[in-house]
């Protein structure tokens, strides 16, 4: 068999593995780099009143994007949204998922029970959240008239909004970090757990020091994970305040929405330079992830 | 020793139960009220401070009323086939593309799965704008096609399935081979079978997913019967003649699927979730 | 959106470089193209020279029970011209939706014969060129309008000239709780006509002063009710005499009535005797119809389900006249709603036509009394009112008149006409942005300065943009 010949069936073996992967690919080119390199085109181009781009601009939608205050809320609400999300459904997983390690009664019931949030999507959890919080006929303000609390406008007071919408997104994301965290949990070698207990560590103690940076690789993936998962995060806004009041529950996706689909705008250009700016966090939130999982996280 | 332990167990558990009974309740409130709330009347989610509980008697005719006043049935309909198409789409094109990975003599290997894993890195949001235009350019709003297409693909499931695939026997498959087994034979009748829970874990996956998008849908349709049940639900709220019970049983049955899969599917979502957490 | 959500991994592999270069070399390949300009109406008896049957496609933004009695009529329309026309009426989604839909329908050079434009759109369909103003088609077949109210044409005329054809109209009024007003020992027969009066009733109606509601006043914070407010103290929303004797370059609600009544607003809040209930109308129509508010501002649409709500829970309801903001003020209203629009760029003059017949139709007396009687929208057509199924309607409904009362007692000026300006639905929302800033605790001036100055930079884009 000549050189020649192998490299031909060569070719021909990785020309038919090639084609393994075009199903994927085409859907890929179509739906993410294509519309990738448009969103690029879109963000240096300005937009006239149908939606068309009207000719490039440089990078006017960026400068206008900076020097923008609402712009500058926009990302101060973003980051405050993701702090205030991410760490708390985090804390309170955990917290739950140790408590579920410790030798308890009908562990399964609450294993299954704590995880049913992880069933609703933002769509139900922010409709049901909407009925708790109406101000008017609302549950929870209910619940508080019984001690003598005063109606509070969860949704429409400034001050006030982030929190309720945050404090219904760590409810969202709470059955899914427990899972997360559970299943580390469960993966520990029950030895090391045993070891620990007849050293006469016990509780918070043992947690802290045994348990703790044996999980830190779920926590670690957690935060990242959530980290850009608040980042995206859209139903709730839509559905609860509307990224009101005053711009105050106004997250950068929203923004987005808002400038290039609601309202009869339709500013493609300015849009899609925030896009851009979304697409630069996440890739950043990425590599950072990329940098610190492979070297700083404890492993076993 | 055992007796220690035991001693030991029940002291903490007094604690424990304590602790994870408060945050039970608070937990599982919202998803208390949102069954019970689906049987109240406006009665009782109208008065204040309101019922915790059907005072004033059950009324499941909210469910009724939640399936006619916007075409709930066309949405249910409409997010099951959304999801299927998603599902089986995603199933098969990343298990091509991980067969592809690992079984196949691929050249520029490493290019193409950092290809694949790239795509993960894109937040959707950022794209979706050329994806909106794109759609409505080719006539596909409203449509089951427009609904699917952009997510056909996952590099989330190559990734999966390939990690999966890695563990196969060589022997096994060498044995296939001698036996005369094609790829697609061997892909489908012996590798994929044998995959199963990973399989299963990407599946529930896409289909949780795929049920739950709200983003696109809410932009790739406008016609209510075209539209998904997550939109339909969200937009209950605005409706004429609202009422809370009403708006939560329309929740309920969104709800439904997906809370059958969490209760009885939990570990192959775990699987299918910590798949990047857990090394 | 859920691969890279929760899917997202540990990445073993670089993204290659080349992926960037990749997006753009595909994007680069994407071309756009926009249309030409609108024609006139086409000559009279284009549509007899079709043949067969001419289908004309007809994109509508009603729901529920209003897309009901439109189908209806669009199949009285079609059984009255079978063989000729044929009507396909689309839900395009809510106004919003539908006009966004459009514009893409205008890029891809696929819109339909016939939509349904949301008011504040209007200017925008102006300069989006792609329809054949309704006036071309009139003044072709010498058409008496006179059955049309002319406040309502007003708002989708410019210079005398009919853009549109107004289809479902609305206009705001102020509801009152007769019963609370009783129990306040207030004359339930003369409800306020103006600020201060309703704050001065509202002083015995709050719960705070000791009354029977838990707030004498409440409305959404919504830029519609901030609009009319303008119009009844006679001023113009934006200048350029409201758009009307040219493009409007600024918006004015950052200075008199507009500022009284947001300062107004914000101490009723302050002092108890308001709610704020945010911008949800919803949350607003809720208050009132559970009792909790005795004054609320809401458009006629809300009549039916605010009798419905009176009827359940016991009390009676009563409707005013729109509140002026000052004492002695005489202006009225704008109206409100939708007008419909006959596409020309790209469709053949037999389409044109058979949409123009179907518009007329729609807006004949007898079309606009089951409208009408069957929605609560307001009749465009005077005739409607003599129509029998539209006596028998406010016969059962008598507060329906005050809003027909209303309107012929308006008079057409530039400020009842309402403002024409392009970005309309912008302006609305950032006059939101003020008001829910001052009733949260701004300086109502420094907080609608702050919103109009913000859409400077957006009008002037606009208008750039369509030169």
């Amino acid at each position: 068999m000549s050189a020649t010949t192998v490299g031909a069936e060569r070719r021909r073996g990785s020309l038919m593995a090639f084609a393994y992967l075009v199903p994927a690919l085409v859907v890929f080119a179509v739906f993410i780099f294509w519309p990738l390199g448009k969103s690029v085109l879109l963000s240096v181009q300005g937009t006239d009143i149908i939606g068309n781009p009207s000719g490039f601009v440089g990078f006017v939608n960026y400068t206008k994007l900076f020097s923008d205050p609402d712009f500058l809320q926009v990302l101060w609400v973003t980051f405050a949204f993701t702090v205030l999300t991410v760490f708390p459904s985090i804390a309170i997983a955990l917290v739950i998922a140790l408590l579920l390690q410790s030798r308890i009664r009908a562990v399964r019931f609450f294993r299954t029970a704590f995880a049913l949030p992880f069933a609703f999507s933002v769509a139900t959890a922010s409709v049901i959240f909407g009925v708790l919080y109406n101000p008017a006929s609302g549950v929870l303000n209910g619940l508080l008239s019984y001690i003598g609390v005063d109606k509070v406008q969860w949704l429409t007071d400034p001050d006030l909004a982030i929190w309720s919408v945050a404090a219904a997104t760590v409810w969202m994301q709470l059955g899914y970090n427990l899972l997360v965290i559970s299943a580390g949990l469960g993966a520990l070698p029950e030895d090391v757990l045993e070891a620990a207990r007849l050293d006469g560590a016990s509780g918070l103690r043992l947690q802290r020091s045994i348990v703790m940076p044996l999980i830190t690789p779920q926590l670690f993936f957690l935060v990242v994970v959530g980290t850009i998962h608040a980042l995206q995060s859209f139903g709730q806004i839509k559905i609860l305040t509307v990224g009101g009041p005053q711009g105050t529950t106004t997250t950068l996706v929203y923004s987005i929405y808002e400038q290039a689909f609601a309202n009869n705008n339709s500013n493609y250009g300015y849009a899609s330079a925030q896009a851009m700016v979304l697409l630069l966090i996440v890739l950043a939130i990425t590599a950072v992830q990329f940098g610190v999982l492979e070297r700083k996280v404890f492993y076993r | 020793m055992s007796r220690i332990r035991t001693a030991r167990g029940r002291q903490s558990g007094i604690g424990s139960y304590v602790v994870l009974g408060l945050l039970f309740l608070v937990v599982l409130f919202p998803v208390y009220y949102g069954l019970v709330g689906s049987f109240m009347g406006e009665r009782d989610t109208n008065s204040f401070p309101p019922a915790l509980w059907p005072v004033s008697g059950l009324h499941p005719e909210n469910y009724g009323d939640a399936l006619g006043i916007i075409p709930l049935g066309n949405q249910y309909l409409t997010s099951v086939l959304q999801t299927l198409v998603i599902t089986a789409g995603q199933m098969v094109t990343s298990a091509l593309a991980a067969y592809a990975f690992v079984f196949l003599p691929l050249r520029w290997r490493a290019f193409w799965f950092g290809v694949f894993l790239s795509t993960m890195m894109i937040p959707y949001e950022s794209i979706i704008i050329p994806n909106y235009l794109l759609i409505s350019q080719w006539g596909l709003k409203d449509t089951i096609a427009g609904l699917t297409l952009p997510f056909l693909a996952t590099g989330f499931g190559a990734f999966l399935l390939r990690q999966s695939f890695l563990s196969f026997p060589m022997e096994l498959r060498d044995a296939a081979r001698v036996d005369g087994a094609g790829h697609f034979r061997f892909l489908f009748s012996i590798l994929l079978p044998l995959s199963r829970p990973s399989l299963a874990a990407l599946g529930i996956w896409s289909a949780l997913s795929a049920w739950n998008m709200y983003f696109w849908p809410l932009l790739a349709t406008e016609d209510p019967r075209h539209q998904t049940i997550q939109i339909g639900i969200s937009q209950l709220q605005t409706s004429d003649g609202d009422s809370p019970g009403m708006v939560l049983a329309g929740v309920m049955l969104a709800l439904f699927p997906t809370l059958l899969l969490v209760i009885f599917g939990q570990r192959f979502i775990v699987r299918g979730l910590t798949a990047g957490a857990v090394k | 959106m859920f691969s890279s959500s929760r899917g997202t991994n540990r990445l073993r592999y670089a993204v290659p470089a080349g992926v960037a270069s990749l997006s753009l070399l595909l994007a680069a390949c994407g071309g756009d193209s926009s249309g030409g300009e609108a024609s006139g109406a086409p000559a009279a008896g284009a549509l007899d020279k079709a043949s067969g049957v001419t289908t004309v496609s007809f994109w509508h933004a009603m729901d529920g029970k209003n897309a009901e009695v439109l189908t209806k009529l669009v199949s009285d329309f079609n059984a009255a011209h079978q063989g000729k026309i044929e009507v396909k009426a689309t839900y395009a989604g809510k106004y919003d939706d539908a006009i966004t839909k459009y514009k893409a329908a205008i890029q891809s050079k696929s819109t339909p014969d016939v939509i349904q434009i949301y008011d504040i759109g209007t200017q925008f369909m102006i300069d989006a060129k792609q329809t054949v103003p309704m006036q071309s088609f009139i003044d072709r077949d010498k058409l008496n309008v006179g059955d049309l109210q002319p406040n309502i044409t007003g708002y989708y005329s410019v210079d005398k000239k009919l853009n549109s054809m107004p289809f479902n109209t609305s206009m705001p009024v102020m509801y009152y709780n007769k019963t609370l007003f009783k129990k306040a020992g207030l004359d339930p027969e003369k409800p306020p006509t103006n600020l201060d009066e309703i704050r001065t009733a509202a002083e015995k109606l709050s719960k705070k002063k000791g009354g029977p509601a838990d707030y004498g006043f409440g409305a959404a914070i919504y830029g519609w009710l901030l609009e009319q407010f303008i119009a009844t103290s006679g001023s113009e929303y934006c200048d350029q005499g409201n758009g009307r004797d040219g493009k409007a370059t600024k918006v004015q609600f950052d200075q008199g009535a507009a500022i009284d009544v947001v300062t107004w607003w914000q101490k009723m809040v302050k002092d108890g005797l308001a709610a704020n209930t945010g911008r949800d109308t919803k949350a607003a129509q809720a208050a009132f119809k559970s009792g909790q508010l005795a004054i609320n501002l809401e458009s006629t649409g809300q009549l039916g389900g605010y009798s419905e709500a009176a009827k359940q829970g016991g009390w009676e309801l009563g409707a005013a006249n729109y509140p002026h903001v000052k004492a002695g003020e005489t202006g009225g209203p704008i109206i409100g709603g939708a007008s419909l629009w006959i596409n020309g760029v790209g469709h053949k003059d037999a389409n044109k036509e058979a949409a123009w017949q179907f518009v007329k139709f729609l807006s004949e007396p007898k079309s606009q009394a089951t409208w009408h009687t069957g929605t609560g929208y307001f009749p465009n057509s005077k005739g409607a009112l003599n129509e029998p199924v539209d006596v028998e309607y406010r016969k059962n409904n008598p507060l329906f008149d005050v809003a027909v009362k209303q309107l012929e007692g308006t008079e057409l000026t530039k400020a009842t006409q309402g403002c024409l300006l392009g970005v309309m639905p912008q302006a609305r929302k950032a006059s939101e942005d003020g008001i829910e800033a001052a009733l949260n605790g701004g300086d109502p001036q420094q907080s609608m300065t702050k919103a109009a100055q913000g859409l400077e930079a957006q009008i002037k884009s606009y208008n750039d943009s369509v030169k």
